[in-house]
């Protein structure tokens, strides 16, 4: 193995060094930013580039008044907790049917269930959009969240199955001896061993919800519900590049959280998302 | 013998019958939540959208049936074949371009596997995650004229030509700049993707190859890339599907023009449904990238028996 990678040698190093060089040129547009987060809009304007002579927050302060920031991250947050609220525990109690109480009625079910992974939610806006007027929950957060978590549940519900089928069938078995009901056994002995393809969900959904534009744009109307997304879009919108200090700012406080997840668990991520992908 | 036959079964029934006990009240309730979610959010607005796009139907509230009218007038309006034509293209750009930038990165992490490999994964996927409006934040202003990163830089450095360029108000270049944008950010998950299913490749062929004499690159293209033939696959049909969906960083970057230059079939039912108020050929746009997106979805599935067949 050793005498392999001698060979390699020249090859591997020209390789790194290429892949090192394109992963510099991804980050570098989210590194951007921080160029200009702490200058004055006449500093950026003279010298966009020129390194920040002083580190000043007041960008920060001002663009978290102008863009009503701490009302976006509230409004962002309970989408996204609500999101997680909502589905979660249909998918997993799903699932959990799913992978261990298969019979002929419960697969023309799973069936049922699965036309929701095929259908884009772009089809359903129309009237999506009439009956929650209808109903007035448009431009409520409860609103967003809950047609989210629907969109999701198809996804998750096929998540949670799979990994329930992969819990040996003598677990069940013997918490069913033990006395336990039908239940018991899934919130007792299932649930808990499932807490891998929890922890995925979790992050996923959290950071689905985080980044949602489309749901929030037709969903809400009034100022006050937008979510983080929604008014660093508004903002770009209204001011172009022109205010580029405050509006940089803006963003980064939007996609400081999703970064910061990342950061922490970006194997757990990856490990969703391609637990997800080799499912389809 | 009979009796020890006897008894098993005659105790695996009195089991099977003890687990039975409430397993269907059971089975229903834990079904119940998820379906009222898909019976309210999915399964009913679906039948209202075939229904909404045979009508003329207004925010105003005014319905009538009109058949297929809205259909026959989409394919002659200028917009929906704009859209219908971006999505198409950007679905082939996308498996031309993106795909074989992916399969290279993949390759080269998988087959240089060093400690490097797992840190330059997780940066290749970072832009993936994150939100679509600091993606197009990024993307205007990567591309915008004067203050834009491409337009400083050239004219600090004196390349008055490159300076001057307008990408995002060129009709011809602004379809561009946004696929530039969504190339920097979603490459990420087929280079994932692909990697993970390098990685099942069995180590032995790769000794086999190199005590072949096989380079590098004689190995990616007369082993591993033969090996990748469905997984490369599925990832075109996500790419197709995912162009159908189309709609945040077209219409956050440039709201989908300069005219309809990026214009997308999302952008066109967004445009349709809830700036014209015309739910009836909106739900008729949404009903065609349904009918799109379900045919390429068959088209996966068939692959993926046609796979398992290959392997029979």
């Amino acid at each position: 193995m050793s005498q392999l990678r001698i060979r390699h040698g020249a090859a591997e190093v020209l390789a790194t060094v290429l892949l090192v060089a394109l992963a510099i040129l991804v980050i570098l547009p989210l590194l951007m930013p921080l160029m200009f987060v702490f200058k004055t809009q006449l500093e950026f304007s003279y010298h966009p580039w020129a390194w920040p002579k002083q580190i000043r927050w007041t960008n920060f302060a001002e663009a978290w008044k102008a863009v009503k920031i701490d009302q976006g991250l509230l409004n962002t947050a309970i989408v996204s907790l609500g999101a997680i609220a909502a589905t979660l525990p249909p998918s997993a109690l799903a699932g959990y049917i799913f992978a261990k109480y298969r019979s002929r009625a419960t697969e023309l079910a799973f069936y049922a269930i699965m036309v929701g992974y095929f259908v884009p939610s772009l089809m359903v806006l129309i009237p999506l959009y009439k009956m929650e007027v209808a109903t007035r929950l448009n431009d409520t957060l409860y609103g967003l969240f809950l047609p989210m978590a629907a969109f999701g549940i198809p996804f998750w519900t096929l998540i949670y199955r799979s990994f329930f089928q992969t819990l040996p069938a003598d677990l069940a078995e013997a918490a069913r001896i033990d006395g336990a009901g039908h239940a018991g056994t899934f919130f007792r002995i299932m649930l808990p061993l499932a807490k891998p393809a929890t922890i995925l969900a979790l992050l996923l959904v959290f950071i689905g919800a985080w980044s949602d534009y489309l749901l929030s744009l037709i969903l809400l109307s009034s100022q006050e519900h937008f979510t983080m997304q929604l008014r660093v879009a508004s903002f770009l919108n209204a001011y172009g590049t022109d205010r580029m200090p405050k509006y940089a700012s803006a963003a980064v406080i939007s996609a400081a959280p999703t970064i910061l997840l990342y950061i922490l668990g970006h194997k757990w991520i990856i490990r969703g998302t391609l637990a997800g992908a080799i499912k389809e | 013998m009979s009796q020890s036959m006897v008894e098993p079964s005659a105790l695996a029934g009195r089991r099977r019958r003890a687990r039975d006990r409430g397993r269907a009240p059971f089975v229903l309730l834990f079904l119940l939540p998820a379906f009222l979610f898909l019976a309210v959010f999915l399964y009913y607005p679906i039948e209202e959208t075939f229904r909404i796009a045979m009508t003329k139907s207004t925010g105003m509230g005014s319905e009538a049936y009109v058949g297929f009218d809205n259909y026959a007038k989409l394919f002659v309006n200028e917009e929906f074949l704009a859209g219908l034509w971006h999505v198409f293209g950007w679905a082939f750009w996308s498996v031309l371009i993106q795909l074989p930038l992916a399969f290279l990165v993949a390759f080269s992490l998988t087959f240089y596997a060093n400690k490097l490999t797992g840190p330059l994964r997780s940066i290749f996927y970072l832009s993936n995650v994150l939100p679509s409006a600091i993606t197009a934040m990024l993307g205007r202003f990567i591309f915008a004229p004067k203050f834009g990163v491409i337009s400083s830089l050239a004219t600090g450095l004196g390349w008055k030509w490159l300076g001057s360029v307008d990408f995002l108000g060129n009709k011809d270049l602004a379809f561009w700049s946004v696929f530039t944008i969504a190339t920097w950010a979603y490459t990420g998950f087929p280079i994932i993707y692909l990697m993970a299913r390098i990685e099942q490749i069995p180590a032995e062929l790769r000794e086999a190859a190199e005590l072949d004499g096989a380079t590098g690159w004689r190995y990616a293209w007369h082993i591993v890339l033969p090996d990748l033939n469905y997984p490369l696959r599925i990832l075109a049909v996500l790419c197709t599907v995912g162009s159908l969906k189309l709609f945040d960083l077209p219409y956050i970057m440039l709201t989908g023009g300069p005219g309809n230059a990026t214009v997308t079939l999302g952008i066109t039912l967004y445009r349709h449904g809830f700036i014209n108020w015309n739910y009836g050929k909106a739900a008729a746009v949404g009903v065609v990238i349904f009918l799109l997106s379900l045919g390429f979805t068959v088209a996966q599935f068939s692959l993926g028996q046609s796979r398992e067949g290959e392997k029979a």
